[in-house]
């Protein structure tokens, strides 16, 4: 149960900065292909969902390891 | 420090016996930097430290108590782990195992599919460290002993290649046909047959999406479990290439105009046979991978299943793991013996080939010990049990073997290591293709005619999109390292399970590593070289005196020496009864200690001993002197033999080479390594030896505890060192050298020191240890090279790098069937060394044993009397 408890906050809390982290490069993707005529709108809607998508598989692991080793050594351990 | 920031621990301590021991601990503890409070009790033998974990760990408490004297007591456990597919999974499993408080040490086998856990009991347990490993996608039980172990790996690995079967069956089939319906437009005479409704996307769709949902689904449920859990592994790589593959297709097929590259950009056929190549690879892993423990298997077939015991002078048969020791069993000829023991009465030759490599049966007489799982050639004996279950020789072997199969390599770690970290970094270099191919690559490079490798296929009115988002899913694909995860360790269990059908077994694949690293070999020289016990090597007869010859002056001092006790004596007793000489009773024996004995034999007085003992008794010997200093400067001990007052002869005593010593030397030199002897005797005795045995260097006059010294000099020279010695004499000179090879041991394996124990007592199978180690480390640098060589083509080839030159990409199918191919090579390319044979005595080794093979009747000279 405590185990749980203990996942679930690891879990929000990465998402707290991994989520920003993927839309963050996705809205820089978006940015950069804005170039006015430069791509179709599904072109730029593509990239936004595939650079976001890729980033959030980048970012979550490494953001909830971290998280969670922080929590950890925070944490009693006995 | 707050007080939230602290924690609590409660550590089971060892060697604690009165309370100045309770101090001595919690001074250790105490000492540590973030440790608040200690509390230590000798009734529990339990420490409670209060500390800050920010700035000390469970490492650092064992290593204070160690140096302290006493040891946080730790346990091991084995856990079956299955799921595991790449090195990246080791990395996970090994990640969430190692996160847990109270576990020290954690080595996972992808290959057995095994994790082994040194933990701290009390601290952590089973159950929390199951949940870990589920916890991150895996499934992991709790290991029983070797045989039940070995049964339900047996039957996972089974179940999984029936899994990966059916899914092949479908996705292969469903494959073909979505590759035939894709091209029909190509088909030419063939396309009467196909109906044109297999053409339509949307049909190709329909039969894409089950593919997907069914074979395809462990990749997607996998990866995201991994993902929750802040892991990767390779069937992110999967489930993020045929995800976005068949999600464009979707889109395509249902929204033409979308503007993701309409129905000429459908990737179904792309989805479908890459998720019918992965799984394909999965299948023939699974195929491959548990070949690579057949050894342990061989080994544990061994175990006979039933055993004739005389229980009140009936015979009995019961099975074998119900004999208890000190049962008495009857052996018949051609039957397998049950378990450990001692014969009783009877005569027999036994093939002892599966567990010492010796290809040729040992006799057995009263009070020779057997082993079990030998098999018993000629006659009929009987035996006293004296080890059962798990103390015998054969369930000691096993689990070494196994031990050192789950043990990794300093290579291994690297390789899980670069692995491990590859799937992000992948998925990173899928974001840069991406970018690069989006704002620069399609505009400048792209080709309308551009087609895929090995494929008719234009990629014709595919968008910027379509494109780019093409080889990010490719770079995904392609770039799996699941051969790299797979290279040493499959390497490793196979070269282990050699080495121990020929009766070497290494302690873990660190001695393998470094026994392929060796440029320096140092023997004992007593025991490992020389038989150990004197004998006489010459008997010098003075012809002035009136003495019938050799054979009676032999004769005559052997007659005086019968009833001694010094080494020396019982030499000449064995020297005169090796002749077949009939000796004497003496009368008037009477020992002079440090000069030797005199003794009255037949009516003569015979002195036997030193100079010394001949000047005390006015014998005059200068005339022997030269033949004594002669014989002296060869390294041998001389006794002069003085019979009636006159110089009789000389009799030289010397430790004996052993059969092989030479030609094992020999061997060594033509393998490029410098050999050294290290003994305890005197220079001129230890030279006239290493002439003998033509070794390179000799470390005489060296005592027993400053062996490990030597070892330690010689490795400050820069040489990589092995010790070839006594497991229980030498252990500090074998646990200093690099690799501790110990000799002799006999099949009592679990006793020895060492990283790698020789069954047999012959010291040519340091070359065998040299030559497998050597050929596995080949071999897992081939697979290294390989599977790094595949990734380093593939990337570059996958991304687009010489797409401006040729106008072709390769296909995600494509780069699916380079990837299963690049693991099924590296295993295929591990089971070339079951065809592995040392190259001394390969002719009288077999690789597995044959019992039925008529071998050569035994030779006196090789039949061993334990």
């Amino acid at each position: 149960m405590e185990q749980e408890k203990f996942d679930q906050k690891v879990a929000r809390r990465s998402a707290l900065i991994y989520l920003p982290i993927s839309l963050g490069a996705a809205l820089l993707f978006l940015l950069a292909a804005s170039v006015p005529g430069a791509y179709p709108l599904v072109a730029k809607v593509g990239g936004v969902v595939w650079v976001g998508l890729l980033s959030l598989i980048v970012s979550m692991p490494l953001v909830t390891a971290r998280v969670k080793k922080q929590l950890r050594a925070k944490t009693s351990i006995t | 420090m707050g007080k939230k920031d602290e924690a609590q621990l409660s550590l089971p301590i060892v060697g604690m016996s009165c309370a100045s021991c309770v101090s001595h601990v919690e001074k250790a503890l105490q000492e540590l930097p973030g440790v608040s409070n200690t509390v230590v009790n000798l009734a529990t033998n339990k420490a409670s430290v209060v500390y800050d974990p920010q700035q000390v760990r469970l490492v650092d408490f064992q290593r204070a108590v160690d140096n302290a004297g006493y040891a946080v007591a730790s346990s091991e456990l084995t856990l079956d782990v299955r799921g595991m597919t790449c090195a990246s999974c080791v990395a996970h499993v090994e990640g969430a195992l190692k996160e847990l408080p109270g576990v020290l040490d954690v080595a996972v086998n992808l290959g057995l599919g095994t994790g082994h856990v040194r933990y701290v009991p009390g601290v952590v347990n089973a159950n929390q460290m199951k949940r870990a490993v589920r916890e991150v996608g895996y499934e992991a039980n709790e290991r029983n002993d070797a045989a039940d172990s070995l049964d339900r790996e047996r039957q996972a690995r089974e179940e999984e290649i029936k899994r990966q079967g059916r899914n092949l069956l479908i996705a292969g089939t469903i494959g073909i046909i979505v590759m035939i319906g894709t091209f029909y437009d190509m088909l030419g005479p063939f396309k009467s047959i196909v109906p044109v409704w297999l053409s339509y996307k949307w049909v190709i769709g329909l039969l894409t999406t089950p593919l997907i949902f069914g074979p395809g689904r462990q990749f997607f449920v996998n990866s995201w479990r991994g993902l929750k859990h802040g892991v990767t592994d390779m069937n992110l790589l999967y489930a993020t290439g045929i995800g976005a593959a068949y999600g464009i297709a979707v889109i395509n097929t249902l929204f033409p105009n979308a503007g993701f590259g309409g129905e000429g950009a459908t990737f179904f056929e792309s989805a479908a046979l890459l998720t019918a190549f992965i799984v394909l690879g999965r299948w023939l892993e699974a195929l491959t991978r548990g070949r690579t423990s057949e050894a342990i298997r061989k080994l544990m077939k061994l175990q006979p299943k039933i055993a004739h015991v005389i229980r009140d002078g009936n015979e009995t048969e019961i099975p074998a793991d119900e004999v208890e020791v000190g049962d008495l069993i009857l052996v018949r000829p051609g039957e397998s013996i049950p378990v450990d023991g001692s014969v009783k009465d009877g005569y027999s030759a036994v093939d002892e080939s599966m567990l010492t490599g010796e290809s040729l049966p040992v006799e057995k007489r009263i009070g020779d010990a057997v082993i079990g799982g030998t098999f018993n050639k000629t006659g009929a004996f009987r035996f006293e049990a004296t080890k059962v279950g798990k103390d015998t020789a054969l369930a000691q072997i096993v689990k070494l073997v196994e031990d050192a199969q789950a043990s990794k390599a300093p290579i291994q770690k690297l390789a899980d290591w670069v692995a491990g970290h590859f799937i992000l970094g992948v998925h990173l270099l899928a974001i840069l293709v991406f970018v690069f191919w989006f704002f620069i690559g399609y505009a400048a490079f792209f080709d309308p005619n551009s087609s895929f490798i090995l494929s008719p296929y234009a990629l014709g009115e595919i968008g910027v999109f379509g494109f780019s988002l093409l080889l990010s899913v490719t770079v995904l694909v392609i770039s799996c390292p699941c051969a790299v995860g797979l290279a040493t360790p499959s390497a490793m269990m196979a070269g282990t399970g050699k080495a121990a059908e020929y009766g070497v077994l290494f302690k873990g694949a660190e001695a393998i590593e470094n026994a392929s690293k060796l440029n320096s070999i140092v023997f004992d020289k007593t025991g490992t070289l020389t038989k150990g016990e004197p004998s006489v090597t010459d008997v010098f007869v003075n012809t002035q005196a009136r003495i019938g010859g050799s054979d009676e002056l032999l004769r005559l001092a052997a007659s005086a020496e019968k009833y001694s006790e010094h080494p020396l004596g019982e030499a000449i007793v064995r020297g005169a009864e090796t002749q077949a000489l009939t000796l004497n009773e003496a009368t008037a024996f009477n020992s002079n200690p440090g000069h030797g004995i005199e003794a009255r034999v037949e009516n003569h007085n015979v002195l036997v001993g030193n100079r010394k003992l001949m000047a005390e008794h006015g014998v005059d010997f200068y005339s022997l002197i030269p033949h004594a200093e002669r014989l002296e400067g060869e390294g041998k001990t001389v006794m002069f033999v003085a019979v009636d007052g006159q110089p009789g002869g000389l009799i030289a005593v010397a430790d004996t080479l052993k059969e092989f010593s030479a030609e094992a030397i020999q061997r060594l030199h033509k393998l490029g390594l410098e050999t050294v002897m290290i003994t305890g005797d005197n220079r001129r005795t230890a030279e006239a030896i290493a002439r003998q045995v033509g070794i390179d260097h000799v470390l005489a006059e060296v005592l027993p505890q400053d062996k490990a010294e030597e070892v330690k000099k010689l490795q400050a020279r820069g040489k990589r060192v092995a010790m070839v010695g006594d497991g229980v004499n030498d252990a500090p000179a074998l646990a200093q050298a690099d690799v501790g090879i110990a000799i002799g041991s006999g099949t009592d394996v679990a006793k020895e020191t060492g990283d790698v124990i020789l069954i047999k007592d012959d010291v040519r199978d340091v070359i065998v240890t040299l030559e497998i180690a050597r050929a596995t480390m080949r071999k897992v640098k081939q697979n290294l090279f390989w599977a790094f060589v595949y990734n380093t083509l593939g990337i570059p080839l996958g991304a687009g790098l010489f797409y401006p030159f040729f106008s072709l990409v390769v296909s995600p199918e494509l780069a699916g069937a380079f990837m299963a191919i690049s693991s099924v090579s590296v295993t295929l390319n591990t089971l070339l060394l079951k065809r592995f044979r040392p190259s001394l005595r390969h002719n009288e080794r077999q690789l597995t044993p044959n019992r039925d093979s008529g071998k050569s009747p035994l030779s006196p000279a090789v039949v061993s009397s334990k």
